[in-house]
């Protein structure tokens, strides 16, 4: 039952990143940025509550705004460019904010044991559930109250006019503009709010591995962060959480019982080459959001 | 002094990073999409070209080149197949997360081929030197050199002076007309994935034969150097790609004086100072819209 609970852990974690990223990839723009704030958020909050000894309730929303402030500062810079000058830059802010925390050291005693960042040999002992005496269940579903508030707070920016925004600066952006969108405002607050999620994600992550590292908020994870909604497609929440439940559940919890782990990373490039030529426009493209959507109006009346 | 003769290897070697964005440029500039596996498919080309090696050691170096730069070749044919051929042109999201696919499964093979270490590879005259006053020049280094720019003064013939590359030149500027002449659309894209995967093995087998060791870190690490390059020369830029590539390569080395920790940091804050002060790159006209 533990396993299932840990596995329900990591796809809560992978949701949250593939909805930061969700807000961005709606106005268009392509960010590889989302390890970074990711990063921020861990480290933020897993100092907090392990050197300060702040509340984990405290430390989230704390991560999350030190996560949305970086990704507003960065992106006003950054969302002058569109397309593939967007990958790059985003591409080196994420870079250069893993190099900053891989010579980052800020270590202090705490009993007979030092904890905080210690640059290269990463965060260790982030023990707060563990010294709470939190089961692997608790924690479970703690990060699951924040993945289901999130998806709630998207799937009602979706259908309120803020995703309209969001969507028309996604589709086309001249149009956009010539019915009084201020581009820059839409694209810096979705990037913002993009990092903010982007920021509790990190902070939970941090929290229930106990352990972060630089290395583990490279290109990778930035990619992995935008093949979820790429994936599950654009025009509904659910896409993204489909999309994990693909990747995390079943090809990299599941294959390795089924085929071994040896080939499951090479399975898993080429299902997202298969997949992205079968529908290129996500497994939950706007044809089946509308019929899953025609679903539950048509129960409703009746 | 040191310094200098830093900068001037970091010249050199930086000739490898200017065939890579060449690659990524050709592509771009053609497609108007961004193939983000190329740099892995160069690797991917070395790599294969040194298990022909690890089985046939009495191989010369040039032909283990060859096999670099031709395995590339066919693999950027395989990409343009797998990752653009039968994506719609209308969904640049799909093909991008295609590419990343590619990206993801040829580093996993290069990690399995490998061990998940560097391996040896053949190097070209590894200790010969050639010293010229205060300067103690590599001649391997300046091997490297040569052969890049060869292998760009062949790629300038062959966009300036074959019917191929007028195509070439045509569809990347006007894809609509270029049909209307009755160029083959699908036919020059994949011949431009050809050669430029060809340029590519070749910058790979190069890297990994100047160091005498191809690291199984190198598909992501040149995927994100060739970008840079390609962004700081300015996109669809021949000569801008060349130029960034021994600008990045100067910087690196030259920094490498100062401390390999934060090299990598100063490289990602260069293009930032690009993105800020020169946005469209050293020769790109600008067009931030993609």
């Amino acid at each position: 039952m533990d396993y299932l609970y840990g596995l329900a852990q990591t796809i809560g974690v992978h949701t949250i990143l593939g909805l930061s990223a969700y807000v961005v990839l709606q106005t268009g723009q392509v960010t590889m940025a989302q390890a970074a704030f990711y990063a921020v958020g861990a480290y933020v909050a897993a100092m907090l509550t392990t050197v300060w000894g702040v509340n984990i309730l405290l430390a989230i929303p704390a991560a999350a705004a030190v996560a949305c402030a970086l990704a507003g500062l960065a992106g006003f810079p950054a969302l002058r460019f569109k397309g593939l000058m967007l990958v790059v830059a985003t591409m080196a802010l994420g870079e250069a904010v893993r190099e900053f925390f891989f010579n980052f050291d800020y270590q202090i005693a705490k009993g007979d044991l030092k904890v905080g960042p210690a640059g290269a040999e990463g965060f260790r002992q982030i023990r707060y559930f563990y010294e709470r005496g939190w089961t692997t269940a608790e924690v479970a579903g703690f990060i699951w109250v924040f993945v289901i508030g999130i998806m709630a707070l998207l799937w009602w920016m979706d259908r309120s006019r803020i995703g309209a925004v969001l969507r028309a600066v996604g589709e086309d952006e001249l149009a956009a503009q010539s019915v009084g969108i201020n581009l820059t405002a839409v694209k810096v607050s979705a990037f913002a709010l993009g990092g903010a999620i982007a920021g509790v994600g990190g902070a939970l992550y941090a929290h229930y591995t106990t352990h972060v590292e630089h290395t583990a908020f490279g290109v990778v994870m930035a990619t992995f962060a935008i093949a979820y909604p790429i994936l599950g497609g654009l025009s509904s929440v659910f896409g993204t959480l489909i999309a994990v439940l693909f990747i995390q559940g079943l090809l990299i919890q599941g294959l390795p019982i089924l085929i071994g782990g040896e080939l499951r990373n090479l399975l898993f490039g080429l299902l997202i080459l298969l997949a992205m030529n079968i529908r290129p426009r996500g497994l939950i493209d706007e044809r089946v959001a509308r019929m899953l959507r025609g679903l539950f109006v048509r129960s409703r009346n009746a | 002094m040191v310094l200098i003769q830093a900068i001037i290897d970091g010249i050199l070697v930086g000739t490898t990073y200017a065939l890579i964005g060449i690659g990524f440029t050709l592509i771009f500039g053609v497609m108007h999409k961004l193939n983000l596996a190329f740099a892995a498919a160069s690797i991917a080309g070395a790599f294969l070209s040194l298990i022909v090696w690890q089985n046939l050691k009495w191989l010369p170096v040039p032909a283990v080149f060859l096999i670099a730069a031709l395995g590339a070749g066919v693999l950027g044919y395989v990409i343009y197949v797998a990752c653009f051929r039968f994506i719609p042109l209308k969904s640049p999201l799909a093909t991008l997360m295609a590419t990343v696919g590619m990206l993801i499964f040829l580093d996993e093979v290069v990690t399995h081929v490998s061990d998940g270490k560097a391996q040896d590879y053949p190097g070209m005259l590894p200790t010969a030197r050639w010293v010229l006053g205060p300067l103690d020049l590599r001649v391997d280094y300046l091997l490297v050199f040569a052969i890049s720019v060869v292998a760009m003064l062949l790629l300038l013939a062959l966009l300036f002076r074959t019917r191929l590359g007028i195509a070439t030149r045509a569809v990347a500027q006007q894809p609509v007309a270029a049909q209307l002449c009755g160029i083959s659309l699908d036919r020059t894209n994949a011949a431009t994935f050809v050669i430029s995967g060809v340029l590519g093995g070749l910058a790979g087998a190069m890297i990994g034969s100047s160091a005498e060791l191809l690291s199984n870190l190198l598909p992501l690490q040149l995927t994100v150097k060739g970008l840079i390059v390609t962004v700081i020369g300015g996109l669809g830029s021949i000569p801008g790609a060349v130029v960034a590539g021994l600008l990045v390569g100067a910087f690196e080395k030259g920094l490498e004086t100062w401390s390999v920790l934060a090299r990598d940091l100063c490289v990602m804050l260069l293009i930032f100072v690009f993105l800020v002060a020169k946005p469209a790159g050293i020769f790109g006209k600008l067009n931030v819209r993609d």
